[in-house]
């Protein structure tokens, strides 16, 4: 009856209102800068933290330095994860881009493409500070491309619980109890592909963890692209 | 026949493993009682606190009585 | 709540008979392996908690797509009921794999595939119940609850093949030799019957705690529809 007095504007494209989304966070974060700058500072410091912890010597680094990054941008996704959807919950701004007339997985899409630009931006810079403080180099074709699928992995699931978890009475430590044991796939391949490249090994080695990687990014996508609309349904 | 040939002895093991079984079996059992029980309470009680709160609204109104009262009285007028 | 309905009952007698059966042929009936001496016993049980409560968890993750196709909360109590059975089965598996071990590969623990996969699913199933408990509204509880099984059961098997891969490659010897060869067997008939019998078994008592659960979860569930009512 409504929608005969007051036509529905017409739906923006699916493309365009993620960008929204995207564009919205990222400008957001651009004035504050509180979110970047405290995933970056938090991935220094378990940086420095490993180094006494592991005692990363020459020898050792060599064989773990895979490891270390990857639980570096583990726990600095998830403070980011957290943050992003927190703040969202916290303003309002959930309930406002829920009655926007647009397809639900776009909010979702939008959300996972600014979190993985918060990521990177942090791996870009942490990638770096590391090859410099342990003299290893990591400008890898390779290891840059792992660090991208498995990035968008580990968001991809990551947006999806974070969105669940900030619903609930003890959001902040949920996070992590949810999605660290449904991301283990995801970091061993990671890792496992990392190491390959860092050590120079040939491509049949890197090439299953590399396609477990790609598989478990376009399953989890997908899962999540049909269940999130249930997880933001009023 | 040759010491060799016969099995280690790994019973203490099997009876740990046995016995360990039906611990968490029972203290599964045990709270599923306890959780049941729990329940049960909360229901008697709501029941019981839902049957007062149902039984307070007739006294407030409680037209019938103070109209069967009123008749009484007028009877008694008359 | 209405009576134990008599099938219930009798189903619950019937799940302890066939549990002191399966404890007999397996402590009894079926012969010493040779090998591993008596701790090899262990395995009944260990195989049928740890089947059931696998077909548990993926038997959850069906109930949980029911509901968020039909969003009937008797489903989620279904789910919920599924779930915790699978939980306490599945680490029971784990102990009794463990004692297993100790003697087997003279480890307790090691990070093989199946024991790493099977201690990251029981997580998850941990972090589900966690879930649960930070959330209100019996709707919202229902969803997430169904969404997060509906992950783990997705999650578990690549678990499973990703770790297969990192240690076909960084092989962990512990002991002599691979410790997923060690302690293989050839079951004789009566080990076989045992070892039947016990999957038998240790699926009538899941169907049987299933049932009581569901009912607990019904009850629960009309005891805090009363509690919302009477606070509005």
């Amino acid at each position: 009856m409504a929608t005969t007095i007051h036509p529905q504007p017409p739906q923006p494209s699916f493309l365009k209102a993620t960008f929204a989304v995207t564009g919205k966070d990222l400008s957001a974060e651009f004035r504050s800068r509180e979110l970047f700058s405290a995933m970056l500072v938090f991935s220094l410091l378990v940086i420095l933290i490993f180094n006494f912890a592991l005692e990363l010597d020459i020898a050792t680094r060599q064989s773990v330095t895979a490891g270390v990054l990857w639980v570096t941008f583990a726990f600095a996704g998830t403070l980011g994860l957290n943050r992003s959807m927190a703040v969202e919950k916290d303003r309002g701004c959930l309930d406002g881009l829920l009655l926007a007339p647009v397809d639900r997985a776009a909010i979702y899409f939008g959300k996972v493409i600014s979190n993985l630009v918060f990521m990177l931006i942090v791996e870009a810079i942490v990638l770096p500070v590391y090859s410099f403080l342990y003299n290893v180099n990591l400008f890898n074709a390779g290891l840059l491309l792992v660090i991208l699928l498995g990035s968008i992995g580990y968001l991809a699931v990551g947006t999806l619980l974070a969105s669940m978890a900030v619903q609930a009475r003890t959001r902040d430590v949920l996070l992590p109890i949810l999605l660290f044991p449904v991301a283990v796939p995801v970091l061993i391949a990671a890792v496992k592909a990392s190491e390959g490249f860092l050590a120079g090994s040939d491509f049949s080695s890197i090439y299953s963890p590399l396609s477990l990687l790609i598989g478990y990014d376009v399953i989890f996508i997908a899962v999540a692209y049909m269940v999130f609309d249930y997880v933001v349904e009023e | 026949m040759f010491p060799l040939d016969a099995p280690p002895d790994t019973s203490a093991y099997m009876i740990a493993g046995y016995g360990v079984f039906f611990i968490i079996a029972a203290i599964y059992l045990v709270s599923l009682f306890v959780r049941w029980r729990n329940i049960d309470r909360d229901m008697t009680a709501l029941e019981s606190i839902e049957k007062e709160s149902k039984s307070i609204p007739p006294k407030k109104a409680s037209p019938a009585r103070r109209k069967g009262a009123g008749r009484k009285n007028a009877a008694r007028k008359r | 709540m209405q009576p134990k309905p008599l099938a219930l009952k009798i189903l619950d007698i019937g799940s302890l008979l066939v549990l002191a059966v399966a404890t007999y042929l397996a402590l009894v009936y079926a012969p010493e392996e040779a090998v591993m001496g008596q701790v090899q016993r262990v395995f009944y049980f260990h195989i049928g908690t740890a089947w059931t409560g696998l077909l548990g968890f993926l038997f959850a993750a069906g109930l949980g797509i029911v509901y968020l196709v039909k969003k009937d909360l008797k489903w989620d109590i279904a789910e919920v009921a599924a779930v915790e059975i699978s939980a306490v089965f599945f680490f029971i598996t784990i102990i009794l794999g463990s004692i297993w071990a100790r003697p087997i590969w003279n480890t307790w623990w090691t990070w093989d595939p199946r024991l790493t996969t099977a201690a990251i699913t029981e997580l998850i199933y941990v972090a589900y119940f966690m879930l649960r408990q930070g959330i209100e509204d019996p709707d919202r509880r229902a969803r997430f609850g169904a969404v997060y099984t509906l992950i783990g059961g997705v999650s578990a098997p690549i678990t499973f093949l990703a770790i297969r891969l990192f240690r076909t490659i960084h092989p962990v010897v512990i002991g002599s030799g691979d410790p997923n060869a060690q302690g293989t067997f050839a079951m004789t008939p009566h080990m076989l019957v045992a070892f039947f019998f016990g999957l038998f078994a240790f699926t009538i008592i899941f169907i049987d705690l299933f049932w009581n659960r569901i009912r607990m979860g019904q009850l629960a569930a009309k005891v805090e529809q009363l509690k919302l009512n009477l606070m509005h």
